[in-house]
């Protein structure tokens, strides 16, 4: 028995429907390759490195800069350099990293101010990377790092994300 | 010859319409008064078209790597006079270009020409300036010389202060959680290709749509200039006026159909768009020669002594970054971010007919005082960069 007549998918509905599906299996097989490839860096297990760093048996209470080279985080040649800032306090002793909380400017130590200067929008942190005054949130971030007697190794990890 | 070229000519106008497209280009009707400020439209075309050739041509050199980027520019600078000069050229017109389309805005927006029909003249016209924003910023990154590496890293910190998704942001744009290899070519990807791509088309959206209304010009133009506040026209319209295309014969609003005097696009407005653009191509190339594109040392993610001084167009927002507090930091993405909003819907909430400047307190004031903020920020900004 024959549907009626106003049930029927006619040609013309018919092809309506056919040109949206048509195009939504194109945009799915375009989009979710190209969303997928756009976004993949941010599922890629970043993978840490530990370098060797140097003596720091005549680091004292003010904070000196040492130059340690890591890979990229992408293909990793070639190596980036990163400052690493070491100060004894009491008897422990801190591996600071110089990139700014606020806005990741490259912070420096300032032996006039007695303070760490973000020379960008004027953060302060006090010797041991604490904040001291300005915009930024955090205090200084510090390096994931090992003491193998005055032999300081780091690793390209911040304690705590920024 | 010239019967040869004539034959040749109408060859293909038979078949393409060359003639018939020509005339449509160029014959069009342009309010007389205040004409010189409608040169301030070309001269952002000519001065994108500038950025489209020389940044092909910049492309043939570039090497659009973290290794590589710096060292490229480097030969040029160091080798290629005439490479030195285009690439000065891509700079100097971008500046001028931010400042010119700037211009362009806020002669549009003191003359009321965003009104009704013109509204999506508008819309369009702050995305293509957003748009140029992002093309100015994007391009700072390239050189990965150190004002390049300190802008990727701010411009693109910027973003993690979004509540919830933030640091998504700013990772998707870094390729990672650092500034590395995928931050340079992303950012490449995006200058040469994603926002031109959209640019280009909608810069033939906005003309396309400047074609269909007609320039506005200002209300000087028009009958309702003479409107004294009692609503009196002094004079009357003329009484035979020729309504020319591309304004309606009959008025879509009561004042505002056709210009009371108008002369042709071509070649009484083109002559006028014609110098300004030809200065402005001038002062760009006796930029480019004379100062050029800088280079300074490649970059150093390690350096303690290097302080980012960030472009000029960006230091409104810069300042911002100081003077925000460090509790409310997201404030330097919501005032830039309403700001963009409120310009795109200034014809949606202006939709009175009033086209004098005067008379329009109530966007006049705030849009005015607007321009000041960012003129003050950008002067504290330099005073505290440059110690004025």
């Amino acid at each position: 028995m024959a549907l009626p007549e106003r049930r029927r998918l006619s040609r013309r509905q018919f092809a309506v429907l056919g040109t949206q599906v048509a195009g939504a299996i194109v945009t799915l097989a375009l989009g979710i390759p190209i969303i997928g490839f756009l976004i993949s860096p941010l599922f890629r297990k970043q993978a840490f490195t530990e370098r060797r760093v140097g003596d720091i048996s005549s680091v004292g209470t003010d904070p000196v800069k040492f130059e340690v080279t890591f890979p990229q985080n992408a293909w990793d040649v070639p190596e980036v350099k990163a400052a690493v800032y070491v100060v004894r306090i009491g008897n422990t002793v801190k591996v600071l990293s110089n990139v700014c909380t606020h806005m990741q400017c490259p912070v420096r130590w300032e032996n006039a101010l007695q303070k760490f200067l973000c020379p960008c929008h004027g953060g302060l942190y006090k010797r041991d990377g604490s904040y001291d005054g300005g915009p930024p949130p955090k205090p200084l971030p510090e390096y994931v790092h090992r003491l193998d007697g005055n032999i300081l190794y780091v690793t390209n990890e911040f304690t705590e994300s920024i | 010859m010239t019967r040869w070229l004539g034959s040749a000519y109408d060859w293909i106008d038979e078949r393409a319409a060359i003639r018939n497209l020509l005339r449509k280009g160029l014959y069009e009707a342009v309010p007389v008064r205040g004409s010189w400020f409608y040169t301030l439209g070309s001269a952002t075309l000519i001065l994108i078209i500038l950025q489209l050739v020389t940044g092909i041509f910049l492309t043939l050199l570039y090497v659009p790597s973290v290794k590589e980027a710096w060292e490229s520019l480097n030969y040029v600078k160091q080798h290629d006079t005439f490479g030195s000069i285009v690439r000065g050229i891509h700079l100097w017109s971008a500046y001028i270009l931010l400042f010119v389309i700037g211009l362009h805005m806020v002669r549009t927006f003191f003359s009321g020409s965003y009104k009704r029909p013109r509204e999506l003249n508008w819309v369009t016209g702050v995305i293509l300036f957003v748009l140029v924003l992002g093309m100015a910023i994007t391009g700072a990154f390239l050189p990965w010389d150190q004002a390049a590496y300190w802008t990727a890293v701010v411009v693109t910190n910027i973003p993690s202060y979004t509540p919830l998704i933030g640091s998504f942001v700013r990772a998707l744009w870094r390729g990672g959680d650092a500034v590395g290899p995928i931050t340079l070519v992303r950012t490449f990807g995006i200058h040469i290709w994603l926002l031109p791509v959209i640019l280009f088309p909608l810069i033939g959206v906005h003309l396309a749509l400047l074609r269909k209304h007609g320039e506005f010009g200002s209300y000087v133009n028009y009958r309702g200039a003479y409107r004294t506040r009692q609503g009196v026209d002094v004079p009357p319209a003329p009484p035979q006026r020729r309504i020319e295309p591309p304004y309606p014969a009959a008025p879509s609003e009561e004042l505002w159909a056709a210009p009371l005097e108008a002369e042709d696009f071509y070649p009484h407005q083109t002559f006028k768009d014609g110098v300004v653009s030809a200065a402005l191509v001038l002062l760009v190339f006796a930029l480019a020669v004379a100062i050029g594109a800088p280079l300074e040392a490649a970059a150093d993610p390690s350096t303690t002594s290097y302080t980012p001084v960030p472009e000029w167009f960006y230091l409104p927002l810069d300042q911002l970054l100081v003077l925000v507090p460090r509790e409310l930091i997201p404030l330097v993405l919501v005032l830039p971010a309403g700001g963009v909003l409120l310009l795109l819907a200034l014809p949606f909430i202006d939709r009175g007919p009033e086209r004098n400047p005067f008379e329009r307190p109530a966007v006049m004031i705030p849009g005015v005082f607007a321009v000041l903020f960012m003129l003050i920020l950008t002067l504290l900004g330099s005073g505290r960069l440059f110690n004025l």
